[in-house]
């Protein structure tokens, strides 16, 4: 038995893919995270009002969903309803999170893999290679700055924000704040736009040289924007079976029958099922479940999509490509958003806590996030977070090992099975400390 | 941006933490323009630190020995190294406190499955390794981190978050409890203290641009101690606070020391403390903080 180890970079976390191989056959293909954040742990016993600053920091990367979605459960808990103007800002935030995320995970994450080189950042060779790729990444560096400048309008700061709490937002946003965003998007959107043609290119363009990514097999989806409304301030989880029909639909305190968590024997993450079977979470699931975004050029990608790759398509290099549609679609929709006031009007009510069990779910970049609490004398007694990340750990294997078997033969290991685990993964642009949260 | 071999080469370790000290690195362009990136796997496929870096940045705390070990040999092949984040700082914004319950459901439920070798606590940098500056945060801005990749002879940081934050202290307007969120109204311009919120910008070092007082959320203190209470125990910190809330408020004293026993708190305040304990750490010094 031979066991090679690839460890991951550009990728949020610590992470490696371990194939083990048996008389040149592939025996067995896992992505294992390899940290353990373990704050289910920590929070038991802490006062409930406090856990709203403390899970942002599961992830760097993904604070701004864990802050709302932990929000959003304790109101749930708490029986408090916030008022719309406070559930506009907060799409605002998410979208920002959206774009960051989006643009991260596409030309700093996976970009590199397109063009062969070791980062965005890399010297090309050639003198005119290193000019479009010196501006390339200027223009993604700033679109994806558009996001983060959104998270800290709508949020307070960036990474951990706070201006989410049990009850509304501490504040609006500003007219000429709202403006100067707008400004930003006017002139950053038609390039983004060109950026994710580009993108859709290069990636059509190496599937003629590789292959689809592997594994594009049928399966289930998993998402909680609706088919005609993107919101990502979610309540309602969707579940579409590998024929392409919506199946199930369900509210977030029904979750434990549907979606089946467990730990993994092989991994410190978890994995979760739809009721044993392999589902797939994150860009390609919501697309596959959006008949429409109601903003132009989303739309018109979305339709580009459907028409070039049927519904639903499976293919794993299509994750990348709706990465590019959702963030089209998140600036066009930011923008809709700060035309209107955001300023006036009330952003936030009080509330009186109580004991009992909570739900808060939000649409993550990565996918559905749930945060379940039960609280008893004003403190934490358990805490539950469902990670968008280990929704697709099932999926990850799957494809893994469809690689892994494609590049190993009684020929040998070929060298493209290095680069192709990098991409099976980062398609699914998981992230490891939620993972291990 | 261009990884050209004349400018300093430049790394990133991150050991046990959460990427948001690095997801705000990357926000600070300046940076990207003027370094050589040689190591950071969040964006550029390596999997080694090379010899001759000029400066590494190192966040999160150390929690297992894989950590020890990338950070002792991040040492030996960095000429400077910069402690970013709380974690880095105080061993990891995570374990809350040694002495919490939570800490023993972890540790019991560690016997299940597979988990990685941890150590039985979350250390700071400073245990295993001399750190040439600290850059505390959760997490730093991006704008902290181009301070810190500065020459920082001479540079100013706010002493504490109250001198950036711009709310006003008034001295007629006494909250009687503590009721943070609850009333559902926060005012704009005036002290948070004043309005019945536990926040502790009072004793926590500034340079954040208050970013979190301004919009209305209490300082939850995550950028650690202000420099009179460096080196100084957990209840020097706590005192000052108790000191504050009593001049400011009508709120009952056994009100107040059971907010000073906030896990937020023991999250960021505390953790900075904790190092005073341990005699093996360091004393850190003023001049080496951001």
């Amino acid at each position: 038995m031979t066991t090679i180890t690839y460890p991951l970079s550009r990728i949020e976390g610590h992470a490696r893919v371990v194939i083990d191989i048996h008389d040149d056959e592939v025996f067995r293909a896992d992505f294992q995270a390899m940290e353990m954040r373990g704050f289910g742990h920590y929070v038991r016993g802490i006062p409930a009002e406090q856990i709203t600053v403390i899970v942002p920091r599961i992830c760097g990367v993904c604070s701004t969903a864990h802050q709302v979605a932990s929000v959003k459960a304790l109101e749930d808990l708490f029986g408090v309803v916030p008022p719309p103007l406070a559930e506009e800002i907060r799409e605002v935030l998410l979208l920002g999170q959206l774009i960051q995320n989006q643009a991260t995970s596409l030309f700093i994450f996976t970009m590199p893999d397109r063009v062969n080189a070791s980062s965005l950042f890399e010297l090309s060779e050639s003198e005119e290679g290193k000019a479009r790729q010196f501006s390339l990444a200027q223009i993604a560096l700033r679109i994806r700055k558009i996001g983060t400048d959104l998270i800290s309008l709508a949020g307070g700061q960036f990474i951990h924000p706070i201006k989410t709490t049990i009850g509304g937002v501490t504040s609006g946003i500003p007219r000429s704040k709202a403006d100067e965003m707008i400004k930003a998007i006017d002139e950053l959107l038609p390039v983004a736009g060109e950026l994710v043609d580009i993108y859709w290119d290069l990636s059509l363009k190496m599937g003629d040289r590789i292959g689809s990514w592997g594994d594009d097999e049928p399966t289930y989806y998993l998402a909680s924007t609706e088919a005609d409304d993107f919101r990502l301030n979610s309540k309602r989880l969707r579940l579409m079976c590998p024929e392409g029909r919506e199946c199930q639909n369900f509210n977030p305190h029904e979750y434990e029958s549907y979606l089946q968590v467990e730990d993994s024997a092989y991994s410190y993450a978890g994995i979760s099922s739809f009721r044993g079977e392999i589902m797939r979470a994150n860009s390609l699931a919501r697309i596959n479940l959006t008949n429409s975004f109601g903003t132009p050029k989303a739309d018109s990608f979305l339709k580009r999509f459907v028409e070039t790759f049927g519904r639903p398509a499976h293919a794993i290099m299509f994750f990348d490509i709706c990465r590019g549609i959702e963030l089209v679609y998140a600036l066009e929709k930011a923008r809709q958003m700060l035309e209107k006031d955001l300023e006036h009007g009330e952003t936030e009510v009080g509330y009186t806590p109580r004991d009992g069990v909570g739900y808060g779910l939000v649409e993550a970049p990565r996918g559905p996030l749930l945060h379940h609490y039960e609280v008893e004398n004003g403190l934490i007694k358990s805490a539950d977070f469902v990670i968008p990340t280990v929704h697709n750990m099932l999926a990850i294997r799957r494809a893994l090992m469809v690689v892994a078997k494609r590049y190993v033969s009684v020929d040998g290991i070929d060298s493209e099975l290095g680069r192709a685990v990098g991409r099976v993964v980062r398609a699914f642009d998981p992230c490891i400390a939620c993972a291990t949260k | 941006m261009e990884n050209n071999k004349e400018l300093p080469k430049f790394a990133v370790l991150q050991l046990s933490g959460c990427s948001g000290c690095e997801v705000s690195l990357l926000n600070s362009e300046e940076w990207i323009n003027n370094v050589n990136l040689v190591y950071m796997p969040l964006v550029v496929t390596t999997n080694k630190i090379p010899d001759g870096v000029e400066v590494l940045l190192v966040s999160g705390g150390v929690r297992t020995d894989e950590d020890i070990h990338n950070l002792l040999k991040g040492r030996s092949r960095a000429k400077k190294l910069i402690a970013v984040g709380t974690c880095a700082l105080s061993g990891g914004v995570a374990q809350i406190r040694d002495e919490h319950p939570a800490r023993e459901s972890f540790v019991q439920s560690s016997h299940r499955l597979r988990m990685p070798d941890m150590l039985p606590h979350g250390y700071p940098l400073d245990k295993y390794v001399t750190v040439d500056l600290y850059l505390p945060g959760c997490p730093p801005t991006p704008e902290l981190f181009m301070t810190a990749l500065k020459d920082i002879e001479g540079v100013k940081i706010a002493s504490i978050v109250c001198q950036e934050c711009g709310r006003k202290k008034l001295q007629d307007m006494r909250p009687t409890t503590i009721t943070g969120m609850r009333s559902g109204v926060t005012l704009p311009d005036i002290c948070l203290v004043n309005q019945g919120y536990f926040c502790v910008g009072t004793s926590t070092r500034g340079g954040c641009g208050a970013l979190c007082t301004r919009p209305g959320h209490a300082c939850v203190g995550c950028r650690g101690p202000a420099n009179p209470y460096l080196n100084k125990e957990p209840s020097f910190v706590l005192d000052n606070l108790r000191k504050v809330f009593t001049r400011m408020t009508d709120i009952p004293e056994e009100e107040i020391n059971e907010a000073l026993e906030s896990p937020w708190l023991s999250l960021f305040l505390d953790q900075f403390t904790d190092y005073t304990q341990d005699e093996t750490l360091p004393t850190r010094t003023k001049d080496k903080f951001i």
